[in-house]
């Protein structure tokens, strides 16, 4: 296949949340010509999730509505003739030195060529795993959420919601809005230190007050949230019809006696979240680890700047910090991109600079109370299956880091783990957490898998020219024409 | 367990998809997925080397638990595709 001349614009955007979003359109009434690229059938991200039953979407339950309609408002800006949304379009593959991006959409494969990128790609959930956590009726608490948000849909009835940190609660009032029975939430810090930590949230009055308020909600309906507890089996042959939970010891251990069985038809998870960094990393852009949120995540400036000219990242790919750090991020990154094309767009970069680092402190102290212990890899008892796609039990893992196999690169080859078609999303971070309380190594020190393309599989017959054109990569053919990078 | 379609939340036009040879009611705008859940089924695909039952899990086509055989198509993530008048929807568990 010859090689295609790329499409051209002045500022590309990969990931159209409240990040992207808010960078298009301020760099697009700068004056910029603006590309906006969302795999997503609607622009809005995960937290403004947009219904696709239809245009009005009214009628949702109070928590619900005013979300959307926030999104909305925000959506409404990219109503712009510098703005060119393509959706339904995923950006596979980047090629740092010419800034082309590769793009996988309605009208097939293409690249596109940019003088600026930005990177707001977000972040996806974390989850630890138990016995029984591939039941169908275990899901992700945004998937939850999705599926209330997008589809109207209430993906149970009676629910447990089991985890850590904020989202458990606000997606089980969302639920509970919707007509859902919550059995209990069950969160994995300590109530003391619950307590203790949210002090430190003292004057930030918007996130405190977000956080009584679900409680209120929840105290009403009688909820019992479950402090210091575990999920610690999902019950059922085919799918979820109960829960085994259980108390944990100060690092997270299941105690012993502690069992508890709740009769649930579905499991809501949610261990915080994950810094979508896959493009960046191809892209060479250097990262950093977040200790507050114990993940890696892309690496920037006070501008936003990556450690590759060009190259902007915002939003939760450059670290966990909600939709209100999201948006700020965005109009930073759209501002200075249109600014260094030339441009004179109407804002003052230092003071969004300054309210930026204000609220990703904020978020900061809130990731510090929610962390992920250890001892809970002690539920991955050596039967369950770590990576989900290929089916490798923590038992291999375990085997292959007793033989001194302590990096993920290294346990890619050894084991299968993360060779499937999530590419090691979802067991990325669980297998660093068995590394590190296998081996005792902190988990800074444990990388995560390095990033390769295409970052999700495409198919061959779409971008298979393309794939030969950047030559380097040698590949599979996945189960049905899918194709993966193979390393 | 049947998942609930939100009373009163407007809703596309009703359309008829085929799901492992029965009819089953699903709404334009729905993602096949959804259709999926409010039908009752909730186990959607056998894993290729246990044979496990899988479903809706991450909703954000990241997991690939909910793949299906769409209108000859192997592997469809259900939950990221909408349903389309006539779809056929082949399961594998
Ligand atoms: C399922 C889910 C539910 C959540 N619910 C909440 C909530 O209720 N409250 C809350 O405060 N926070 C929630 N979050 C956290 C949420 O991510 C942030 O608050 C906020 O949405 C971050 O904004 P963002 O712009 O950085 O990223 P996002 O909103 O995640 O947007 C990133 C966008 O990039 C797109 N994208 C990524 N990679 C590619 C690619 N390669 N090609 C093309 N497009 C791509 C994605 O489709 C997505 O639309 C949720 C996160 C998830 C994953
Ligand atoms: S539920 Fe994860 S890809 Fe569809």
């Amino acid at each position: 296949m010859t090689p295609q001349k790329p499409d051209t614009t002045e500022i590309a955007i990969v990931g159209a949340g409240p990040a992207g979003v808010a960078a298009a359109v301020i760099a697009a009434r700068a004056g910029a010509a603006v590309t906006l690229l969302d795999e997503n059938t609607n622009a809005g991200g995960q937290y403004y999730k947009q219904p696709t039953l239809t245009e009005s979407g009214h009628k949702y339950p109070n928590s619900l509505a005013s979300n959307i309609q926030q999104g909305r408002e925000l959506l409404a800006g990219l109503n712009h003739p510098g703005i060119d949304l393509q959706c339904d379009t995923l950006v596979w593959n980047v090629s740092p030195e010419e800034l082309v991006l590769y793009l996988c959409g309605p009208t097939g494969a293409r690249a596109l060529q940019a003088k600026r990128i930005i990177f707001s790609a977000g972040a996806y959930e974390r989850v630890m795993p138990f016995p029984g956590w591939t039941l169908p009726g275990v899901i992700m608490a945004g998937g939850a959420q999705l599926m209330l948000k997008a589809q109207g849909l209430l993906p149970g009835r009676r629910f447990l919601l089991a985890g850590t940190g904020p989202l458990l609660q606000l997606a089980a009032v969302q639920l509970l809005e919707a007509g859902a029975d919550i059995a209990a939430i069950v969160e994995l810090q300590p109530r003391a230190e619950f307590l203790r930590t949210a002090s430190k949230l003292w004057g930030h009055w918007d996130k405190l007050g977000q956080g009584i308020a679900n409680q209120k909600k929840l105290l009403q309906a009688k909820v019992p949230i479950k402090y210091g507890h575990t999920i610690a089996r999902a019950l059922g042959e085919n799918e979820v019809s109960g829960a085994v939970i259980m108390k944990v010891d100060g690092d997270g251990r299941p105690i012993p006696g502690s069992e508890t069985t709740l009769e649930v038809d579905s499991i809501c998870l949610n261990y915080g979240f994950i810094p979508a960094t896959e493009l960046p990393g191809i892209a060479g852009c250097a990262q950093y680890f977040d200790y507050n949120f114990g993940a890696y995540a892309t690496k920037t400036n006070e501008n936003l700047e990556t450690s590759v000219a060009g190259i902007f990242a915002a939003g939760e790919t450059c670290g966990i910090g909600g939709a209100d750090v999201a948006l700020l991020e965005g109009q930073l990154a759209g501002a200075v991109a249109a600014r260094q094309l030339g441009l004179d767009p109407d804002t003052d970069e230092a003071t969004l600079c300054q309210k930026q680092l204000q609220a990703r402190t904020v978020a900061a102290s809130l990731g510090k109370m929610f962390p992920v212990k250890p001892g809970l890899c002690a539920l991955a008892t050596d039967g369950v299956p770590v990576c989900r796609c290929e089916e490798i039990s923590a038992g291999e893992v375990r085997a292959a880091i007793r033989m001194g196999v302590v990096q993920l690169n290294q346990l890619k080859p050894w084991t299968r783990v993360g060779m499937g078609r999530c590419q090691g999303r979802i067991c990325g971070e669980i297998l660093r957490q068995i590394v590190a309380h296998e081996t005792g190594l902190a988990l800074q020190e444990i990388q995560p898998f390095t990033a390769r393309a295409p970052v999700k599989p495409v198919l061959l017959e779409e971008v298979g020219g393309a794939v030969a054109d950047t030559g380097e990569l040698t590949w599979e053919d996945h189960v049905g024409g899918y194709g993966v990078a193979r390393t | 367990m049947k998942a609930q379609r939100i009373n009163g939340i407007e809703r596309g036009e009703p359309i008829t998809i085929t799901v492992n040879g029965k009819e089953i009611q699903a709404y334009a705008g729905e993602s096949i997925a959804a259709a999926l859940l409010a039908a009752g089924q909730r186990n959607i695909h056998q894993s290729v080397k246990g044979g496990a039952p899988r479903g809706y899990f991450c909703g954000m086509g990241m997991c690939f638990d909910c793949v299906a055989t769409v209108d000859g198509i192997p592997n469809v993530r259900t939950c990221v595709t909408q349903v389309h008048p006539g779809c056929i929807v082949e399961t594998s568990s």
